[in-house]
């Protein structure tokens, strides 16, 4: 899968459940999903089932970190290193 | 506990009686013994009766011995007998064995500085017909409440909000500062109400209204001037402040019973209770189904331990939805947990069981510092202190297990507390749950949020703060923002006062004495938050005196189930109706698409997070809060005059008393003494 078209499905995903009550929000790809108050602990929880399901990402625990699923950008950016079977730091 | 109302007038027109029934009617909950009245001239006075001391002679409003000075009065003065010895050596005939009458005689005698010798919770207003003004006040903490409001050249209180509505000349009105402080600090701060132009009476604070002018004045501030070193007698102060504030709390003319809640707190309180109480103490608890949250098996323990009778009220989440419109009916505001429900359905058990009074455990965790907030606090300034750590957020794995989701994403939700505020803020130990909190407002409407602006409640809590609040330790700050926001607005109100008054059982309080929490507040910070363990210094004493699995507890905080429990199968079907688009539309404080999409996600079970639990409650109990006290204009019909146990009429055409002692035997009394027969209770 193409990283833009992950970037589209998350932040999609991400408006849908997370959003939804800010329906005029422009969510940029780089903005910080916990810094901005968009999704709590559980929020991330459901977000990493999320990816798991959909792109079909194996995650360990350590791999939940704001440096992977701190903004739309780095998730995309974690989950294409993951898809494409290079090694994500 | 009673209920209590009143109306001043600017001018000397009379206040109908039957506006005052009306008014009573509205409270009769928190009365269900009695009810009497006064109608002045210029002045009336309202009262339900909830009879506890002097069964036979205790009825109100009750005056001194010429009918100069009347009262009505809600709550417990503790050293009443003390007081009642004093004015006796000064002259004062005493006619009933209330603490009502010695309010009565103390303000003869001493005037607003009386408040300085109360031991207890009280609101009360005191009719001082010399001068035709009205004295109102308030216990130290807020344990009972009094609400006012001015409409015209007419003043009016109650006990309850629904009160001064019910007379039918105060209107309402939503107040949107107000409503951005329930959701940001779970209640509207006093003065402030969520309805427009009435207010709260501040805790320890007193007004004085003479000639159609209103004085406010304070005579009791929480100050918290922590010593280094703990005193050697620590131990024995608290041993003595904790017991004789039991054995005061346990003087009635009936049953005393307890709750439990299988805490430390409240194993303490019934574990003395049972002790002094001249009957085997019944203990009452939550339950609930959901094991996460329910405390049976301690409460048993502690129950089986003191041979108490003990009940239990096992609560479902369909019940906290059934009669979750009751709640916010008696509330009077809107909530963001559930968590007052239960705490209705257990004061319908105790009624139930005929105790009419409780102790509860409620206030340690603000004298000990037991609440979550305070280690919380102490953790993020701990991480803060060295920023680049990863080892010290881990800290805050301990403290909130549920978090961590089994290990994992801890780095990502530990950044939540330590991103939510600097030290330097006075608000600091706060700022993550008025955050949190706050997130409700993404629901609001474009006109709520507007009408919200020009309001910062937070500005405005750091512009309240006291002069000396700077210089008092981290905790020491939280302690103080817990006791003048949470405890009296949300704790002692829609979790306490009214959830327990609505079933007409007094609740009391023994670690809101005022000589406890004197103490406690000079103890160091250390003696109540000792690394991450919590009330210390009450652990080492309660150690003999609890059982040995209930004392190794740490602190579980209570909650009920939120958001869920509005979508199960048999859910009301008036969750639905208030949620549609068509009714928050109609009502106006949400935005109706945000609504609708928080509604799918709980319907789908999906909003597990605090947030969206939060903003279902919220949204839910604004709409049930709405439709209950602005939509539906629905008066009370007054209580029938005939059954008043009291009635006194003041003759119109009579001019005052004059503003004269000495000459009080010989005054004729203007009064028509209609009726004054005993409350049947």
């Amino acid at each position: 899968m193409q990283h833009d078209e992950i970037l589209t499905l998350t932040r999609d995903y991400i408006v849908e459940n997370f959003l939804y009550m800010r329906p005029n929000a422009q969510l940029r790809d780089d903005e910080s999903l916990l810094g901005g108050g968009i999704v709590d602990s559980m929020g991330v929880m459901e977000l990493v089932q999320f990816i798991g399901d959909r792109f079909g990402v194996t995650i360990a625990d350590d791999d939940i970190t704001e440096e992977h699923f701190g903004s739309v950008a780095s998730i995309a950016a974690f989950v294409a290193a993951r898809t494409s079977g290079a090694n994500v730091a | 506990m009673c209920g209590i109302a009143g109306i001043a007038r600017g001018v000397p027109r009379g206040v109908d009686a039957s506006t005052l029934a009306r008014m009573a009617a509205a409270i009769q909950h928190r009365g269900p013994d009695g009810f009497g009245y006064f109608a002045g001239r210029r002045i009336g006075l309202a009262h339900t009766r909830l009879g506890i001391l002097d069964l036979q002679h205790g009825a109100q409003p009750l005056a001194n011995e010429d009918g100069r000075v009347q009262i009505t009065y809600n709550g417990e003065i503790y050293n009443f007998a003390d007081l009642r010895h004093e004015l006796a050596q000064r002259g004062h005939r005493f006619a009933t064995a209330t603490d009502t009458e010695v309010l009565v005689h103390g303000y003869e005698e001493w005037g607003t500085a009386m408040l300085d010798r109360l031991e207890g919770q009280f609101a009360f207003a005191i009719h001082d017909r010399r001068d035709d003004s009205l004295f109102l006040a308030r216990d130290r903490f807020g344990i009972c409440p009094l609400f006012h409001a001015r409409r015209g050249d007419s003043f009016y209180f109650a006990s309850e909000i629904k009160a001064l509505f019910a007379s039918g000349e105060v209107d309402a009105a939503p107040d949107f500062a107000g409503l951005d402080e329930v959701f940001t600090f779970w209640g509207a701060r006093a003065p402030r109400t969520v309805f427009r132009e009435v207010y709260a009476l501040e805790p320890g604070c007193f007004a004085r209204w003479h000639d159609g002018r209103l004085e406010f004045s304070r005579y009791f501030a929480p100050a918290f001037d922590e010593a280094r070193t703990e005193p050697a007698d620590a131990l024995a102060q608290l041993d003595a402040t904790l017991r004789a504030s039991v054995a005061r709390r346990l003087r009635a003319d009936v049953p005393v019973g307890g709750y439990l809640s299988g805490g430390l707190d409240s194993s303490i309180t019934c574990a003395l209770a049972s002790a002094g109480s001249p009957h085997r103490l019944r203990t009452f608890s939550v339950s609930f189904s959901d094991a996460t949250l329910d405390e049976a098996p301690f409460q048993r323990l502690v129950a089986d331990s003191l041979g108490t009778e003990h009940a239990v009220v096992r609560v479902s989440g369909a019940e906290i939805a059934t009669v979750f419109p009751r709640v916010v009916a008696h509330t009077e505001t809107p909530l963001v947990r559930t968590a007052p429900a239960p705490m209705y359905l257990l004061s319908a058990l105790a009624r139930q069981h005929d105790i009419k009074v409780v102790l509860t455990g409620e206030g340690a965790d603000e004298c000990f510092f037991g609440y979550d907030i305070f280690k919380e606090t102490a953790i993020r300034q701990f991480c803060l202190r060295q920023p680049t750590s990863a080892i010290r957020p881990r800290l805050l794995d301990r403290l909130y297990p549920y978090l961590g989701h089994g290990g994992r994403g801890g780095a990502f939700w530990r950044r939540f507390f330590l991103d939510a505020g600097s030290p330097d803020d006075p608000l600091f130990s706060h700022l993550p749950r008025f955050r949190l909190t706050s997130r409700i407002k993404d629901f609001y409407s474009a006109e709520t949020r507007a009408a919200a602006a020009p309001h910062d409640v937070l500005a405005e809590l750091r512009d309240a703060l006291p002069a000396a609040f700077g210089r008092w330790s981290a905790l020491a700050r939280a302690g103080y923002l817990e006791m003048v926001t949470l405890l009296p607005s949300y704790l002692l109100a829609s979790q306490g006062d009214r959830m327990i008054m609505g079933n007409g059982v007094e609740g009391r309080y023994p670690f809101l004495d005022h000589h406890l929490f004197a103490l406690c507040a000079t103890l160091p910070s250390g003696s109540k938050l000792r690394g991450l363990r919590e009330k210390e210094i009450l652990r080492r004493w309660a150690k003999a005196l609890v059982p040995p699995a209930v004392h190794a507890r740490h602190k579980q905080p209570y909650r009920a189930p939120d958001a869920a429990t509005f979508f199960g199968d048999a859910r009301p079907a008036w969750v639905d109706e208030l949620l549609s688009s068509e009714a928050i539309q109609r009502t106006g404080y949400f935005e109706a698409t945000a609504v609708a999409g928080l509604a799918r996600r709980c319907a789908q079970g999906r909003a597990t997070g605090f947030g969206e639990n939060q903003a279902l409650v919220a949204i839910l109990s604004t709409q049930l809060w709405h439709e209950h006290f602005l939509a539906a204009r629905a008066r009370p019909a007054p209580l029938p005059l005939d059954r008043a146990s009291v009635a006194w009429h003041e003759d119109p055409s009579t001019a005052p008393y004059a503003p004269t002692r000495s000459a009080a035997p010989s005054i004729p009394s203007p009064f028509s003494l209609r009726s004054c027969s005993t409350t049947r209770s």
